[in-house]
């Protein structure tokens, strides 16, 4: 789900411009360690390759088809943070050739898709990518990654002040889920007629942590994402009731002074509350990813020399 | 092909063509800003700011119609949140979103209708873009028909074998598994060749642009002109608050 501009809120918008942009910088800086400056040219055939994969349809039952959406295959293929920079790249060229996507929503579909979605799909794979878990962890990478990343559209345009009543929300949420699946199952089966072609063009997982860890990292950051959701779905209640408040006290203000400015005082005061709430929301699921990201490369760090010992 | 098109538009010779990408970057993002700050209830900004955007089209000689048709695509996206406001009673924003988006659309075509991907690209990594991301940016734009063309003949090829029609689901999915699986493969070659042969020229992992941009006072001019106009268009708004 790519956002246009016009749909976010200023101060949500805003805010996710001056936290993207200083997380994809990081993720380049990453990414260049890790494959050197001279593999631009190869990432950006691959996100080229991304962007035809999507020509090829998928049937997912009920005579509807999907297509991949490939942050998954990317993270397995060329390794997280350059997964995150391809990404951002086609949501830039989609933005910007295809009307596909706000340029100052830019900040919101990279912060969605490129840095939490490629984080999601990646999680369940370096903890599980090895073993008899594999499938299951490919899978879970797939589907992972379109479900935080929808939710996190979905509760910014709920931050933003857009109007979805619960049972919409409640039907794009099942919509959601229906497309999640359809992409881990996409993933498996492209990831498994790669693996016939060519083994070696998929990577193996950096590092296997404790498997009690991973559920950990992965519940988390889907609890904190539906979380996130509900938590940006309530003040819509929460709107509804003050409304109902405001309506009384209008209808009280007909008695007293009329066209007192109370109600518009009132709801400028509610959509600050709203966005200060759901901003606090994001800093914190985005604080929490930042802190797993580095525990994981601690973990890695302190575990190498084990590893390299029990090979031995 | 859509991408045909803006190539076209972008290689005209306007007075908004000549100028430094980087002032273009910034009288849109300008623009932009102004759309979106603009308070829903409001009607002069909107047409305002429609003004500006077909009269910078015009002037610059791309078709009107054509980028009007072409900032469409948002339309099904933001209709049909629009709807849904409108229905639980807030159509001042269901107008703000169709507008908004719309027009929102119309100055990124502006923007990309009259300055070329090469030169829009470098333009961004001299405002602070990350290198490698607008290095990946230029690969990609410059590959992307490539393998999308590819795909094209693998579907066509595919469907003149009566190759994903009419199977079993579990057989198609499997089919489309290995058609994605056999693109990857000949993208991954055809990218480890191309790296190759960028290293053999002597890549070393930045750009060296055949003439290096230089900001004239007719760009400053323009930036400052155009920066007046959207703050302009914005706080026509006036008393209409």
């Amino acid at each position: 789900m790519h956002i246009p501009d016009g749909f976010l809120s200023t101060p949500v918008w805003l805010t996710l411009n001056a936290v993207g942009a200083p997380a994809v910088g990081l993720l380049a800086r990453r990414a260049q360690r890790e494959s050197g400056d001279i593999k631009a040219p190869l990432l950006g055939v691959m996100g080229a390759f991304v962007f035809a994969a999507q020509m090829i349809n998928f049937p997912v039952g009920m005579g509807t088809s999907g297509h991949l959406v490939g942050s998954a295959l990317l993270a397995y293929t060329v390794g997280p943070a350059a997964a995150a920079v391809v990404m951002t790249a086609i949501l830039a060229l989609q933005a910007l050739v295809f009307q596909d996507g706000g340029i100052l929503a830019l900040g919101a579909n990279v912060f969605n898709m490129a840095i939490v979605g490629v984080m999601a799909a990646y999680l369940p794979y370096r903890q599980f990518g090895r073993g008899r878990m594999r499938t299951f962890a490919i899978f879970l990478g797939g589907l992972l990654s379109v479900l935080t990343a929808a939710c996190l559209a979905l509760s910014e345009l709920l931050l933003s002040g857009v109007r979805m009543p619960g049972p919409v929300v409640t039907v794009s949420l099942g919509l959601i889920l229906v497309c999640a699946v359809a992409e881990g199952a996409i993933t498996v089966a492209v990831i498994r007629a790669i693996e016939r072609v060519n083994a070696g063009w998929i990577r193996g997982p950096e590092a296997m942590g404790k498997p009690a860890l991973g559920f950990i990292a992965t519940a988390a950051l889907l609890l904190v994402t539906l979380g996130g959701l509900v938590a940006s779905s309530s003040p819509d209640t929460l709107e509804s009731f003050a409304e109902q408040v405001g309506i009384a006290d209008q209808a009280r203000s007909l008695f007293e002074t009329p066209f007192a400015d109370y109600q518009a005082r009132f709801f400028e005061a509610d959509w600050l509350a709203q966005a200060a709430a759901g901003l606090a929301g994001l800093a914190l699921i985005f604080g929490l990813g930042l802190g797993l990201g580095k525990l994981l490369r601690n973990r890695r760090a302190a575990g190498r020399p084990a590893n390299a010992a029990g090979g031995d | 092909m859509h991408h045909v098109v803006l190539e076209r538009w972008s290689r005209g010779g306007s007075f908004l063509h000549a100028r430094d990408p980087r002032v273009k970057i910034l009288a849109a993002l300008a623009i932009l800003v102004a759309i979106a700050t603009t308070p829903p209830q409001t009607a002069a900004p909107f047409a305002a700011y429609a003004i500006l955007l077909i009269g910078a089209s015009a002037a610059s000689g791309l078709p009107v119609s054509g980028v009007l048709a072409r900032a469409a695509v948002v339309l099904p996206f933001s209709a049909t949140f629009a709807a849904i406001s409108w229905v639980s009673g807030d159509p001042e924003r269901a107008a703000a979103l169709v507008l908004k988006s719309y027009l929102s659309a119309t100055a990124a075509l502006v923007l990309i209708g009259t300055t070329p991907m090469p030169k829009l690209l470098l333009g961004l990594e001299k405002l602070g873009a990350p290198r490698m991301i607008v290095l990946v940016a230029l690969f990609l734009y410059r590959y992307l028909f490539i393998v999308s063309e590819q795909a094209q003949h693998m579907l066509q090829a595919a469907a003149a074998r009566g190759g994903l029609f009419g199977k079993a689901r579990p057989l198609r999915f499997r089919a489309a598994g290995g058609a994605v699986a056999v693109l990857f493969g000949h993208s991954y070659q055809r990218a480890v060749g191309i790296h190759r042969a960028m290293l053999s020229r002597g890549f070393e992992g930045r750009l060296m642009p055949a003439s290096a941009l230089a900001l004239t006072v007719t760009d400053a001019l323009f930036l400052g002109g155009a920066l007046v106009l959207a703050f302009a268009s914005r706080l026509s708004a006036g008393a209409g608050l």
